[in-house]
């Protein structure tokens, strides 16, 4: 008993001896404030316990006009003077000079003092402190703080490679930090003209160049604040190594803040387009003009004079001849006077897009109006539960459903590489170029898909001819399996409208419908259009030896007009007629299994079913339904095709309504 | 076995008392282990005077002092690097912190400037060099800074420290030096004299 008592004595007599310990320790600690009992003195800051050094007693020496230089140990002379009412007058006039001085602690300075301030961490903080303050002071300070961050990520925060303990330029190399001025102010306007001096300072030689050329003169002869200044190009904070991607796409992109029109007609040609998507390895405005030293087409030094053009050309087409130098690198279908040729083959194409597209809505439109009507109506071709279908007809042979299928892949295929140039605008067009692996590899995909295209039309070309020889006797051009159109067609198409319009039963149909007349002969023209301006494209190079380079201008448009008509043709009014029609929802898969039900193909195609049946020759065209998986199979590749016919169709119609021109 | 226990505990009290008793007798040492800097600063006025305004010549008025020159001065000092009578010993036995508490309090006292005779046409001619060559640094005519403090000052504690200056007992500013060899040279001889004389007039 006593002895746990002896024990817990000794506990709370050993915790009060440690408190007494403590206490006086404690008692010390005031902050930086006290010691031992003393109060700082004044003079200094409570808070942080440093010296507070007024303006005045900086400026007693560094505003001393008779004394502007001073002389180091090792005989270095260095500038002393501070304006002060520049000071005064600046955004920082209200500032401490110890505020960004941070290190200097006592004057008169017991050692020569290093020039050691940091700007960031104040913009930082003041930033943060007065965002949201109501009469808006300090707005100015958010576009500070997002210059800063581009600093800390430019080339210029980097460390010297002379002095990894420095960086290659800061803050204050570039403005005059005593004297930097508000929005508007007349430190600012003078800056402008002077920053070329100012980069200049480092970057000697790229002075020298820049005082030759044409923005160079105006800026420092003329003095013309409007022309292009060092930071109009390279950016004045997020500057990059010129070597670099990023520099290299924010320099072309800067050059069109001032050459609009220089830049839309740029992203609209192939380079140009490639370059908006975010690659750097076709031309670019300095690749052809020259940078530092750009100068005017009619200056014999220029680069873009006449004389020097084809050599830059020559940078990337090795082969490239006389003909490139008629190519029109700024070539504007919008510009009929200086461009009449493009522009005539723009007008053309764009009356030809927009009247078919036209046309073929209206009738896509009228004739799900009828189909629906019918349908509320109870009208139309209704599948008879009670006898499903079991006897098919043979509308396709193998070759046929094969060479569809390819066509359609390759279609696609070519839609897909090839719209990602035409909208590179796109942030779509730029996810997908990257998921196949750049520009380049896009080329290549884009050439393949082209050749088995072209291949997969003259090997249908081929086996066409093939049996119209083989059963040359016999063969009739007009016959009701013919695929040539004839005035038939244009009494069904007549028809048809009637029929929308309910003005009239119907019409019924041969082998072949005038709707799949114009399906199977449109490529004809498309094959003729894209194929030749493709072939134009292909190798540029080759194509320059017999035609002139603004063949490349008008190959270029056409190809892509005519490519962006098939595109949304194929992928709306070609599913509609075949698919999505209320008879045929949600799709046909004749075109795969090669049979059509024995009922639809009546509906359809009545006359030829009636020719048929007249003749006895029905039934060597009737077979048996699909297997289950063959039909499985036909569907799962109709609905594949389908969806990415729809999904290249979204992707389109987007590019088309961001499209910047 | 009864007793046995007990005997136990009995040496068991007794080594926690002993215990106890030795513990206290450590109590007073760390209770006035931190004197105040006011108290510290009671062990200079025997040569700086009371609260650091000087009575001796030789010695200087260390009120008002600024608290920076004041520990640049005891840390010098304890380091050997300041040449010294006898403050490097005394400087030796303080922590800095012990330092700083003094520094702080003596920058606190009024400094009651030296009662000695001058020559007022000498102390003219040495406002004139002073605001010519020293008024930058030791701002204020002189008054206590971060230059140190020389108006008011005893001019024999002075004289001392400039000839430590001069003869190279003393680290001498590179700065302090050019504009003293100017003042010299603009005022001749009796340069540094005048100068003392308008110290020893501020008072």
């Amino acid at each position: 008993m006593s002895n746990s008592l002896s024990r817990h004595l000794a506990w709370l007599f050993m915790s009060a001896l440690l408190l007494i310990c403590i206490a006086p320790a404690q008692s010390t600690e005031g902050g930086v404030g006290m010691v031992l009992g003393e109060r700082i003195p004044e003079g200094f800051d409570p808070e942080t316990g440093k010296r507070i050094i007024s303006n005045e007693r900086c400026l007693t020496c560094h505003g001393d006009e008779a004394v502007k230089t001073d002389v180091r140990d090792d005989g270095r002379k260095v500038k002393i003077f501070v304006h002060s009412k520049q000071i005064q007058a600046s955004v920082h006039g209200e500032q401490e000079c110890t505020s960004c001085h941070a290190t200097i602690d006592r004057v008169p300075h017991r050692e020569a003092p290093q020039v050691i301030v940091g700007c960031i961490e104040c913009h930082k903080e003041t930033w943060d402190k007065h965002k949201d303050d109501p009469d808006g002071k300090h707005e100015r300070l958010k576009v500070v703080n997002e210059q800063a961050d581009n600093f800390m990520q430019s080339i210029h925060a980097q460390p010297s490679k002379q002095d990894q303990s420095r960086t290659n330029a800061t803050c204050y190399d570039c403005h005059e930090a005593h004297n930097i001025g508000e929005l508007g102010s007349i430190q600012r306007k003078e800056k402008r003209l002077k920053n070329p001096e100012v980069c200049g300072r480092c970057h000697e030689k790229q002075l020298a160049d820049y005082r030759t050329s044409d923005h160079g003169k105006a800026v420092l002869e003329k003095g013309d604040s409007k022309s292009a200044v060092c930071s109009d190009c390279h950016t004045t904070h997020a500057i990059d190594a010129p070597e670099t991607d990023k520099a290299k796409l924010a320099i072309t992109k800067n050059c069109g803040d001032c050459h609009k029109d220089a830049q839309r007609t740029y992203f609209a040609s192939y380079h140009g387009q490639v370059h908006r998507l975010g690659y750097t390895n076709t031309a670019k405005c300095h690749d052809c003009h020259g940078s530092h030293k750009i100068k005017g087409p009619k200056d014999p030094t220029s680069e873009i004079h006449a004389n020097n053009r084809l050599e830059n050309c020559r940078v990337c087409h090795k082969e490239a001849n006389e003909n490139f130098l008629t190519f029109w690198p700024h070539g504007d279908a919008n510009d009929g006077e200086k461009y009449p040729g493009l522009w005539t083959f723009k007008i053309f194409m764009q009356i030809l897009i927009f009247s078919v597209m036209a046309f073929f809505w209206v009738h896509v439109v009228l004739w799900l109006y009828r189909e629906v009507k019918d349908r509320m109506e109870d009208k139309g071709f209704i599948e008879d539960l009670d006898h499903p279908d079991v006897v098919y007809f043979r509308r396709f042979p193998a070759v046929w459903r094969w060479i569809h299928g390819l066509f359609a892949i390759a279609t696609m295929t070519l839609i897909l590489t090839g719209t990602t140039l035409l909208f590179s605008h796109t942030g779509w067009a730029k996810a997908v170029v990257v998921f196949l692996g750049g520009t380049e590899m896009e080329g290549i995909i884009h050439r393949t898909a082209a050749v088995i295209w072209l291949g997969i039309f003259l090997a249908h070309l081929f086996i066409a001819v093939g049996n119209i020889w083989r059963k040359r006797d016999t063969f009739k051009w007009f016959g009701s399996t013919s695929m040539l159109p004839n005035m038939k067609d244009m009494r069904d198409l007549r028809d048809m409208f009637k029929w929308f319009l309910g003005r009239g039963p119907r019409p019924e149909f041969s082998q072949w419908t005038y709707w799949q007349k114009f399906d199977y002969w449109a490529p004809f023209w498309g094959a003729t259009i894209i194929g030749t301006s493709g072939l134009l494209l292909f190798v540029p190079e080759a194509t320059a030896i017999i035609l002139p380079g603004w063949m490349f201008n008008i190959a270029t448009l056409v190809h892509a007009e005519e490519a962006l008509l098939a595109a949304i043709f194929l992928n709306s009014v070609h599913f509609f007629n075949v698919h999505f029609r209320p008879e045929r929802f949600p799709m046909s898969t004749t075109i795969f299994t090669g049979k059509i039900p024995i009922e639809e193909f009546k509906h359809d195609h009545r006359l030829e079913y009636e020719r048929l049946v007249e003749s006895g020759e029905l039934e060597k065209h009737l077979v048996r339904r699909p297997s289950r998986r063959a039909d499985l199979a036909a569907s799962f590749i109709t609905t594949v095709l389908i969806m990415t016919g729809l999904a290249l169709l979204s992707l389109v119609l987007i590019g088309l309504m961001t499209s910047p021109s | 076995m009864g007793a046995e226990n007990m005997n136990r505990n009995e040496t068991m009290s007794k080594k926690v008392r002993n215990l106890l008793l030795a513990m206290l007798v450590q109590v007073p040492a760390v209770v006035l282990a931190d004197p105040t800097g006011q108290a510290l600063a009671f062990t200079c006025a025997g040569c700086h005077g009371t609260d650091g305004s000087s009575v001796g010549p030789s010695s200087p008025s260390i009120a008002a002092m600024d608290p920076e020159v004041f520990i640049d001065a005891m840390q010098a000092y304890k380091r050997d690097e300041r040449n010294s009578t006898i403050m490097n010993r005394i400087a030796k036995g303080y922590r800095d912190e012990q330092i700083k508490g003094m520094a702080w309090y003596f920058a606190k006292q009024k400094m009651a400037p030296a009662p000695q005779a001058f020559d007022p046409k000498l102390a003219e001619a040495g406002a004139k060099l002073h605001e010519k060559y020293c008024e930058k640094c030791h701002e204020k005519g002189g008054r206590p800074g971060d230059a140190g403090t020389l108006a008011g000052q005893w001019m024999p504690y002075l004289n001392f420290t400039m000839e430590d200056f001069m003869s190279g007992h003393r680290d001498y500013p590179r700065k302090m030096k050019r504009k003293v060899d100017a003042a010299v040279e603009a005022g001749g001889d009796e340069a540094l004299r005048a100068l003392l004389h308008y110290y020893a007039s501020k008072q």
